[in-house]
């Protein structure tokens, strides 16, 4: 379980995050969404120690963040990281090189999956192949949490269609997912769990199986309220 | 397999609607083996938890049934089927009245339309086949 308590982070004399709270389970994808600005960001980047945070507490799997936490989790930007120049292959063989974790086998799978040609240059795709070699190298890391940044932003439907059916399919098996977007139709129906952060606080969490059953309500019925109120 | 999600509706209630229909109509035959979380998951774009809640739920209802590590099966008891079925009619019949009874049309206009719509209705399957 990923669990972040009452961490705040100002920058400058911007206050982003004013104490959020929120738990992700190993199993669950649990989805942080927000209008642009949130700090939905700056959330994932604190929970990969990419960002220090003022005050608050993150635990994975009840133990404070060290070196060998990300061994068990990995974060993948909302833009491809690996130099423009390279192919898939040679981006692949970089990963594998650097990181201890990496599973051949997941990432010939997730090839295929994505139906990516391994000799093309990352800068000659597409904006949605982008996103789907961007997300290979991520998910083909043997780790048990995984961080995803607006996955689905500004991409064709049948890419946003493709890469929704990773959720549903073996290669996320029960790791634990996080994922931001602030466009919750695509995936209402794929994740367990959302969080809803509005001015650096977390407005509401649930399970969206619950509020369905409880309230009769959808989850953009809920995000209406909230943000309206 | 294709089920019009309500958004509004918890959605392994849906999936479990969806089975019993399948039933009720035979497009699913007792003993038939349905497909695992994963399968079915990816097949109508849900999360797996949420199948795993309805074949949780369908299994402790007796609609389908596992044994050991084999895929899990529609049931073959008979008592079960007749129920899904009458379920599946009873149903269609209270949202019928429901929506008919506010009108407040004569008793007997309501059986005659039944009846001609009811008989088109088989007529039309038949010039189907």
């Amino acid at each position: 379980m990923i669990e972040v308590k009452d961490i705040t982070k100002k920058f400058g004399r911007k206050q982003v995050l004013k104490g959020v709270t929120f738990t992700a389970e190993k199993g669950e994808i649990t989805c942080l969404i927000g209008i642009n600005g949130v700090g939905k960001t700056t959330i994932l980047n604190a929970i990969m120690a990419l960002t220090p945070i003022k005050t608050g507490e993150i635990l994975i799997d009840g133990e404070k963040l060290k070196p060998a936490t990300f061994n068990h989790i990995t974060f993948i930007p909302d833009a491809i990281t690996v130099l423009p120049q390279m192919t898939i292959e040679e981006s692949m063989q970089f990963m594998k090189d650097y990181y201890g974790t990496w599973n051949d086998d997941r990432a010939q799978e997730l090839l295929s999956f994505f139906k990516l040609k391994p000799e093309e240059k990352i800068s000659s795709l597409s904006k949605g192949n982008t996103a789907k070699a961007n997300l290979l190298l991520g998910l083909a890391l043997d780790v048990d949490y995984i961080l995803m940044d607006e996955p689905f932003s500004g991409i064709d439907m049948f890419s946003r269609e493709q890469i929704a059916d990773v959720f549903t399919s073996h290669l996320i098996e029960d790791r634990g997912v996080i994922i931001t977007t602030h466009e919750i139709g695509d995936i209402e129906h794929l994740i367990d769990k959302v969080v809803l952060l509005d001015d650096g606080v977390v407005k509401k969490q649930f399970y969206t199986e619950e509020i369905r059953a409880a309230e009769g309500k959808s989850v953009i019925d809920v995000m209406r309220e909230e943000y309206k109120s | 397999m294709k089920i019009n999600f309500n958004r509004r509706e918890p959605v392994y209630v849906q999936v479990i609607r969806y089975f019993k229909q399948q039933i009720a109509t035979n497009m699913f035959e007792p003993g038939q083996e349905i497909p695992s979380r994963r399968e079915l998951a990816g097949e109508i774009k849900i999360n797996p938890n949420t199948v795993q809640r309805a074949y949780k739920e369908m299994e402790e209802q007796g609609l389908i049934y596992t044994e050991g590590n084999l895929p899990s099966k529609i049931t073959q008891d008979e008592q079960v089927l007749k129920a899904v079925r009458e379920e599946l009619i009873m149903d269609a019949v209270d949202e019928f009245v429901a929506t008919v009874q506010p009108v407040h049309a004569p008793f007997e206009e309501i059986i005659t339309l039944l009846q001609e719509k009811y008989e088109q209705a088989i007529e039309g399957k038949g010039d189907e086949q």
